[in-house]
């Protein structure tokens, strides 16, 4: 226990400082205590031109149009999405205005009961190469992050963590902040990037009926904002 | 000597099923006056009295005051059809040491296709022998009668007089003339008809023609006729017993520790899940019954989002329910069965990472479904209905069909719909509302399209108003649908959804 809180403290410090000096007395940590986390395992995740976002990783998302973030970063992904959430969140979902944007079928949605339910099903989920949508209202903090995160970077899977609450502190890849711009338009502001670029992005959306009028499939327009 | 061509069949007769089922438990009453009842027709009746019963004077049929007066020593017992029927049923999947094919013929028989079977236990006389004095072994009284047709067969081994009757091959009908007409399993009716007519044994049947028996009797005689002389098909369709797969320990120390527990677990699970792969089934589903001493019984299950019989997957799924078990003083008796039992198909595992990948999603499913519930884990389901909130359905995942079509929306749907319609707080009036206050936050009207009328589906009963819908963008940015029902007095507006 005595070792945790150590280590909370030597990340929330580093965070708070912004600087990467070593910590002063590095004999005093376990061996081990650390995991070398190889950032090249897995191909980052093309949104368009300039923007990715790294597969194996945990990313936030709030304001009015993060459902929306995610449902668009799922759907630049194959295989199967996992939703989860409070009961009364997740089923306001309309299978009918997601098919403009992926299939519906790919969806499973997880309702858990409370906060630490939705964050184990995350952290279970995570381990599947899949995308994992998870609404948890409050951010997670460090330690809650950090499990999400070693969930992920085996699998590849892609994590977006919806905050409509207070973002804390944490070990996510990125952070974005996501409002909608009119219809099929959003602004995406890039918060924090752990690799350090942030920025801003005009979203939008273009659907393109299928030679056969079934199934629209779409191309995101990314036109970069004034660089934050 | 005529080679044996075709059908042979065993009928198996139990007479003294219920008495028999007393018997196994050690009764002592049978020893005595004892009889089986059953209500029959708003009376109880005796079924069964046991052979000292027969001696005082107690037969079958007599009413239960009857009985008594005749012989006051009589004890009774009600029959138990569940009971007996399950005393049946293991007697049928132990008789496939006779015969591969057996079928039941309840409530009170089994019949056996024994063509190519006897010669393995020394010709048929010595196999109906062995089947009584094995039969006789686990205290089951038994007769039997061996036959080309199954009708002549059940004949032979209820109405002959000696308990193993054969019929040579091709001489059924010799064999069946000295019995009574019953034999035939006719209807009550029609037997009481024939004894009018003077015809009480098969045999002086044979003398009359078909038509003319058809004609008087109905064509139910003739056809069990023909049926019990092989003159028509009549073939045995056996049912072979659904192997049960479960495995029970019970040990003669009640144990307390997880890990004990786990232990006796892990070989049940290995025993169940060994015979499950042998015959390349997976279940569904598994039961783990830990009895307590002091609290009794406690069921355990896991369900699995797809057939299992991996050992490791099982026991990993046991290990959250079972360490939420609370023991006190120690379980003695363990038993862990499988249900929906399902064929598994192998699938080449290391070719194709579908499948891998289809594997793993399986395993989260079973994970999560076990843990929070499988109603938790869902997946959206198609509907027909022009209704936006019953376009769709939610459904369990783990039964989830395979495909799903989709027809694509008429009209661009919000991405979030509000079940029921969440009302807003009008700051400024107008259709739809200039500026209103929705959780917390002011919305200013910047452009509207609508409304869209939807009609409620009249033949549903439950809110049948007319709904009049309206797309709203505002000068914040976000999108939504106002719903407000048309016709009113007052307007009150709801928002039903946000726009993507």
């Amino acid at each position: 226990m005595r070792v945790k809180i150590a280590l909370t403290l030597y990340f929330s410090k580093e965070q708070n400082k912004n600087t990467m000096t070593a910590p002063s007395s590095p004999a005093r940590l376990p061996q081990g205590a650390f995991r070398t986390i190889s950032t090249a395992r897995h191909d980052a995740l093309g949104l368009g031109p300039g923007l990715s976002l790294a597969r194996g990783r945990v990313h936030e998302a709030l304001g009015n149009a993060a459902d929306m973030f995610a449902v668009l970063i799922a759907s630049r992904m194959s295989g199967p999405i996992f939703w989860i959430g409070l009961q009364r969140e997740i089923e306001t979902l309309n299978p009918a205005a997601l098919q403009d944007f992926l299939d519906p079928a790919r969806i499973t949605l997880i309702a858990g009961v409370s906060r630490a339910e939705i964050l184990w099903a995350a952290e279970q989920a995570l381990r599947t190469p899949a995308a994992i949508i998870a609404e948890i209202g409050q951010g997670p903090d460090l330690r809650e992050s950090r499990r999400l995160q070693i969930a992920a970077e085996e699998s590849g899977a892609v994590g977006i963590m919806l905050i409509n609450g207070r973002a804390q502190t944490s070990a996510a890849e990125t952070r974005w902040e996501c409002r909608q711009a009119g219809e099929n338009q959003w602004a995406w502001i890039c918060m924090k990037d752990k690799r350090g670029g942030g920025g801003a992005w005009r979203v939008s959306w273009e659907g393109e009926d299928d030679a056969n009028g079934g199934r629209q499939t779409g191309a995101i327009h990314l036109a970069a904002a004034t660089a934050a | 000597m005529r080679t044996v061509a075709g059908k042979r069949v065993l009928s198996i007769w139990l007479p003294r099923l219920p008495l028999d089922r007393w018997r196994r438990k050690g009764d002592g009453r049978l020893a005595g006056a004892f009889a089986i009842i059953d209500e029959v027709n708003n009376s109880w009746r005796v079924t069964h009295p046991s052979d000292e019963a027969i001696r005082a004077g107690v037969r079958m049929g007599l009413t239960l005051p009857d009985a008594r007066a005749i012989c006051p020593d009589l004890l009774t017992e009600p029959a138990d059809a569940a009971r007996e029927d399950a005393l049946l049923r293991a007697l049928w999947r132990w008789a496939d040491v006779l015969s591969p094919r057996v079928a039941l013929d309840a409530p009170d028989g089994l019949l056996l296709d024994i063509a190519g079977c006897a010669h393995l236990f020394g010709g048929e006389e010595a196999l109906a022998v062995d089947a009584i004095d094995r039969l006789e072994a686990v205290s089951v009284a038994a007769r039997t009668g061996i036959a080309d047709s199954k009708g002549a067969a059940r004949a032979l081994a209820r109405f002959s007089s000696a308990p193993v009757a054969i019929a040579e091959p091709g001489r059924t009908g010799a064999a069946l003339a000295p019995l009574p007409v019953g034999a035939l399993g006719v209807q009550d009716e029609t037997a009481s008809a024939l004894a009018r007519a003077g015809l009480k044994t098969i045999g002086q049947l044979y003398e009359v023609k078909t038509s003319e028996l058809a004609r008087r009797f109905g064509l139910s005689l003739t056809g069990a006729l023909a049926a019990a002389l092989g003159q028509t098909a009549d073939p045995v369709t056996p049912a072979s017993a659904d192997p049960i797969y479960a495995a029970r320990m019970t040990l003669p120390d009640p144990v307390g520790l997880l890990s004990d527990i786990e232990a006796v677990l892990q070989r049940l699970v290995s025993s169940v899940c060994g015979r499950l792969e042998q015959d390349r089934k997976g279940a569904r589903a598994f039961t783990l019954t830990v009895r307590c001493v002091d609290t009794g019984d406690h069921h355990l299950s896991a369900g699995f989002a797809r057939p299992c019989f991996d050992a490791k997957a099982v026991l990993q799924q046991f290990a959250h329910p079972l360490s939420k078990l609370r023991i006190e003083f120690g379980a003695d008796g363990f038993r862990l069965a499988a249900s929906h039992v399902e064929p598994v198909r192998h699938r080449q595992a290391d070719i194709d990472d579908r499948v891998r990948e289809n594997a793993g999603v399986a395993q989260l499913l079973t994970t999560l479904g076990n843990r929070i519930g499988f109603d938790h884990v869902r997946a959206f389901a198609a509907r027909d209905s022009h209704q936006p909130d019953r376009e769709f359905d939610l459904v369990e995942a783990v039964d989830r069909r395979s495909a799903l079509a989709w027809a694509p929306a008429p009209r661009k749907r919000p991405l979030r719909l509000f079940r029921p319609p969440e009302p807003l707080h009008l700051l400024d009036g107008g259709r739809p509302p200039r500026r209103f206050q929705w959780r917390g936050a002011i919305y200013a009207l910047s452009s509207a399209k609508g409304p869209e009328r939807l009609t409620p589906e009249w033949w549903r009963t439950e809110d049948l108003r007319t709904r009049d819908y309206w797309t709203v963008d505002t000068a914040e940015g976000a999108r939504f649908w106002l719903l407000t029902y048309p016709g009113q007095d007052e307007q009150s507006w709801f928002v039903a959804g946000r726009f993507p």
